[in-house]
């Protein structure tokens, strides 16, 4: 039942502009940001440089992809899930022997595929320098997987707004202040000399940033995967309570 | 015959509103209930209800034994619901839809193909098979939300004003398919449209604010004593209820009246037969004799009215 929601959800982003838009959007986005990094290591010394290719690299691609992820899965959320339930197709699944559960692991699959294929442009984009320059393939694959993992997040909290509202816009809205807080909790720390390291647990950024320096640490997937259950356990609560609104 | 639907002391109320009180009644595979009501009365409230949407306040829905609070997934298993708007996806394709929908009622993968085609079919369907849904006519619309319903052949049906909006060419191709599904299962239609209910269904509940006002079969009650004819040579009323067998007669001015019309109230003993020899007789030129409410009208004001002598 999963499988057949999330098979609906994905060929209708790609039946729809949507997911072309998204891509093409990114890819151009993506492949400017890397001219500009590339521009700067043209004719320079090797002594001359601060940073390594490599790194530059990821920071700034797979972190602008970031923020454009950050964007993107929200109004995807909406679309999924708000869209439905403002259009009255919500009411014909909750008719059907489906749970609350598969409903959502239905829609979360759809997003979290749709978001993969989004993180493909940054990494064929960095890939594509193999042969012309010393590619670490390590390091982007680490970068790509610590961006899906931040896109999953993204989404499960737009999820989790979709499931507070049938109206899409509404729900992009209340994702987008979710998740300025949760981009922005950390700061606290220059206002505030105290202890602020639960504060900077909960900023995702702090998390990707160690995948897009190539290293994969087990508490930073155990963030990712223990935010995105939340998120995702919030949206099942109010989804499971809208039958009893 | 085990009861396909139990409703007991179904109640439901929004906040401080209470929208429906204490409904109770079964229904039996081969029978067509309308829900009929004003706007407002609570009707689709009440199918959501039935059709495991919304959670009733208090009371329970069983389908087949199964409880709708808890055991919704068996209850929902052999029910199909097509809601006020049509859950249609514009983007996808009505053989696609059809097919997901199917799957999603839980047939089979190899008996999905065969299926849609059968759906296509019963509410023909089979013209517009690729074309998007988005693209498609009000009309067609309905006929692919109430498709989907179908799909996976429901024992119970419920179908929420499933007429609203379509050509009359249209209502009649849903009439007689709706009279086609209560040969083979327990249908449930909302309407606020007499005429709708009178000619599909075979049983009747009829809601106000939130209450059943009546319940019980259509079509099985006494002939009406209040009938209504036409004449080519209309006579002066006196004149017609000088036969013995009118206790009253008035002219007939109400907008589908007009000169000549007459509402006739039969005296005591005399059947409509008997009518129609003595106006025939009469040589006043007989053009048409029928009941002056339909039955289904009848029981609907009289239930009304009840309720507001009563209040």
């Amino acid at each position: 039942m999963i499988a057949i929601l999330a098979r609906r959800d994905l060929a209708s982003a790609f039946q729809t502009p949507l997911a072309w838009l998204l891509l093409a959007a990114m890819q151009a986005t993506l492949a400017w940001i890397m001219l500009r990094v590339l521009d700067r290591f043209t004719g320079l010394e090797p002594l001359e440089r601060s940073a390594g290719l490599n790194l530059e690299l990821a920071h700034n691609v797979f972190g602008s992809a970031s923020v454009l992820l950050l964007l993107a899965a929200p109004l995807l959320a909406a679309r999924a899930l708000s869209q439905e339930r403002r259009d009255g197709t919500y009411a014909m699944l909750a008719a059907m022997p489906l749970s609350p559960t598969q409903l959502l692991l239905g829609k979360f699959l759809a997003l979290a595929l749709l978001l993969l294929a989004l993180c493909a442009p940054p990494l064929l984009l960095c890939l594509s320098l193999i042969g012309a320059a010393p590619v670490d393939p390590g390091l982007f694959v680490a970068a790509a997987l610590g961006l899906w993992l931040s896109g999953l997040l993204f989404a499960a909290v737009g999820l989790f707004a979709a499931s507070l509202t049938a109206q899409p816009a509404l729900a992009v809205v209340i994702a987008y202040g979710l998740l300025t807080l949760l981009s922005v909790v950390n700061r606290a720390e220059q206002i505030a000399a105290e202890q602020t390291s639960l504060l900077d647990w909960l900023a995702w950024n702090q998390h990707l940033f160690w995948f897009l320096s190539g290293v994969v640490r087990i508490s930073d997937l155990v963030y990712f995967l223990l935010m995105t259950t939340m998120f995702l356990a919030f949206a099942h609560r109010r989804l499971a309570n809208l039958y009893f609104r | 015959m085990e009861a396909l639907l139990q409703v007991r002391g179904v109640a439901r109320r929004f906040g401080a509103k209470q929208v429906l009180h204490g409904i109770d009644f079964s229904l039996r595979p081969g029978e067509v209930l309308g829900l009929l009501g004003p706007n407002g009365a609570g009707k689709t409230t009440c199918l959501q209800i039935l059709a495991g949407t919304l959670a009733p306040s208090s009371g329970s829905v069983a389908i087949h034994g199964h409880d709708m609070v808890r055991a919704p997934r068996a209850a929902k298993r052999r029910l199909g619901y097509l809601p006020e708007r049509p859950p249609i996806y514009p983007e996808m394709r009505v053989d696609d839809y059809l097919a997901h929908a199917a799957a999603l009622h839980g047939l089979p993968t190899r008996d999905i193909a065969k299926a849609v085609q059968r759906v296509k079919r019963r509410c023909g369907l089979q013209q517009v098979g690729p074309r998007l849904l988005g693209k498609l006519s009000k009309g067609y619309r309905q006929r692919a939300g109430l498709a989907q319903a179908l799909v996976h052949e429901p024992d119970l049906v419920i179908l929420d004003e499933p007429t609203d909006g379509l050509d009359p060419v249209q209502i009649r191709e849903v009439r007689m398919l709706i009279g086609d599904l209560g040969r083979s299962c327990g249908v449930i239609v909302s309407s606020h449209v007499l005429s709708e209910v009178q000619a599909v269904c075979n049983r009747v509940v009829i809601l106000r604010d939130g209450r059943v006002l009546h319940s019980g079969p259509l079509g099985d009650s006494a002939p009406t004593r209040a009938l209504r004819v036409r004449l080519r040579r209309p006579p002066a009323p006196p004149q017609i209820e000088g036969l013995p067998q009118v206790a009253a007669a008035v002219p007939d001015n109400t907008p589908g009246g007009g000169p000549g019309v007459f509402g006739i109230e039969l005296a005591e003993g005399f059947g409509a037969d008997q009518l129609a020899k003595a106006l025939v007789g009469a040589g006043w030129g007989l053009l048409e004799l029928t009941p002056a409410r339909s039955d289904l009208e009848r029981i609907f004001f009289e239930s009304i009215g009840a309720e507001e002598s009563g209040a």
